[in-house]
């Protein structure tokens, strides 16, 4: 057993091919996962009981069953029925790219948006309080005041969601996905190198997470410039 | 419904492989974490690199890489252990079983280390002082004061560890681990029913959350029952 440096020369080049579809990934199916999220904490706070419910059962299945069970059941479950196959949605579902960008803001929006509901749960009840004296109306309150401190709040467990993100745009090479993991299992198939090609992807991805962490360290900071040393 | 007729015996065989999984890898995440926690929050500066190390490592890398590695790699190490002990061997297969729930032990136990410093650091000084101020030991503060204390803290996120323990046992599957996801694809080749199939699996996999959620929410109640209205 050695460990052959050349290999990981030869190797890394082509696995960095497949960064832009891993970002294509996590940066689609992010943003769209954000809009979803924010879509079901308006739901659970309608104070409609039947918005709120769907929204509830909604995130209690795709955050109580496996990722890959989700990709698996849209990219080779939902073909089964001719109505999907028949459908315009088909275009998307046909590609794998599509199932698994699909599949990833379903699964993500459930996770953010308890991640979302906890900062809004976490605002100061005196400070809404303030609103209304000021005489406020509630979607007033709502934006100016719920919003703003709800999103310094929301973004520490918001940047771990990102980076669960990018760790499961990884399983869309279950799907026949060429991403970064992707190429590197035919690489492994190939020349079975199991160490050296996984182990150096494995510093690509830790590298993609640090730079991820250090951007929201960044934004972070921004959006707390007012409130240093107040705690 | 028809369909599933002759696979209910090899899904409830898949869900107890799911259940043995998630059995051994709360085992060993327990201890992952606590060794890592203990190292973390030692004064020993390499224990402390070490265990640094492995938290970084394993919390940025994504499980399927993780889990390949571990399962192809290790068959490549004890191929070539055995081969000094008998050259005719060709190759040495590891269970992926082991290979699979070591990984995702690790990979949580990584998690949970951060989960059981946090814990330890948030026993309260105040108990400490007063555990001294009666004259126990060491280890008698940590085994009534300090034990009782942090798993009330931890239980929370302890539970989210839980969760991604089972939901990562499908992965297994990947490496030809034969729980329920593995079944679904050999009932699909048969039937041609990949949607019924899937589904099931994601419903025994909803069933493992449901039933974590529920241990951790009574558990919860049992160890706060003395706490009532002090927090």
């Amino acid at each position: 057993m050695s460990f052959d440096l050349n290999l990981i020369l030869d190797s890394l080049p082509k696995m960095l091919a497949g960064f832009g579809v891993t970002l294509q990934l996590l940066v689609v199916s992010g943003l769209l996962g954000l809009i979803l999220a924010i879509l079901l904490l308006l739901m659970r706070l309608s104070g409609k009981f039947y918005l709120d419910w769907v929204a509830q059962v909604y995130i209690y299945i795709f955050r109580g069953t496996p990722i890959l069970v989700q990709i698996f059941i849209i990219y080779y479950g939902l073909p089964q029925f001719e109505a999907v196959r028949d459908s315009v949605f088909w275009s998307i579902l046909r590609e794998p790219t599509g199932c698994a960008i699909l599949a990833l803001t379903l699964n993500t929006g459930a996770y953010v948006s308890e991640i979302l509901r906890g900062g809004v749960l976490g605002v100061d009840k005196g400070l809404l309080e303030a609103g209304s004296a000021l005489g406020m109306s509630a979607r007033q309150k709502f934006i100016y005041i719920t919003t703003p401190l709800a999103t310094r709040l929301a973004l520490p467990a918001y940047s771990n969601d990102v980076i669960s993100l990018l760790k499961s745009t990884a399983l869309a090479s279950t799907i026949t996905i060429t991403d970064m993991t992707g190429i590197a299992r035919t690489i492994v198939a190939d020349t079975y190198a199991p160490y050296e090609v996984f182990i150096s992807l494995a510093i690509v991805y830790m590298i993609f997470t640090f730079g991820i962490q250090k951007l929201f360290g960044v934004f972070e900071r921004y959006l707390g410039r007012y409130a240093r040393r107040e705690e | 419904m028809e369909v599933l007729t002759g696979w209910w015996d090899d899904y409830l065989w898949g869900a107890v492989i799911v259940a043995k999984v998630f059995a051994a890898s709360l085992l060993l995440m327990v201890l992952f974490g606590l060794i890592g926690a203990a190292a973390k929050l030692s004064d020993n500066r390499v224990a402390q690199k070490i265990a640094n190390g492995y938290t970084v490592i394993f919390r940025g890398t994504p499980e399927i890489l993780v889990i390949l590695l571990l399962y192809f790699g290790s068959a490549i190490v004890l191929t070539a252990i055995a081969q000094v002990f008998d050259p005719d061997i060709r190759f040495v297969d590891v269970p992926p079983f082991w290979a699979g729930t070591i990984a995702i032990a690790l990979i949580v136990g990584s998690y949970a280390t951060e989960t059981f410093r946090g814990a330890f650091l948030g026993v309260k000084p105040g108990s400490i002082e007063a555990a001294r101020a009666l004259g126990m030991s060491p280890l008698q503060t940590f085994i009534y004061i300090r034990i009782p204390e942090m798993w009330r803290i931890a239980l929370p996120p302890f539970g989210n560890h839980m969760l991604s323990l089972v939901k990562d046992t499908a992965l297994i599957s990947i490496i030809g681990l034969n729980e329920t996801l593995f079944v679904a694809k050999q009932a699909i080749t048969v039937t041609g029913k990949p949607f019924t199939m899937y589904i099931v699996v994601g419903i025994i996999y909803l069933g493992f959350s449901s039933l974590i959620t529920l241990s951790v929410m009574g558990i919860e109640k049992f160890g706060n029952r003395t706490t009532v209205g002090a927090r």
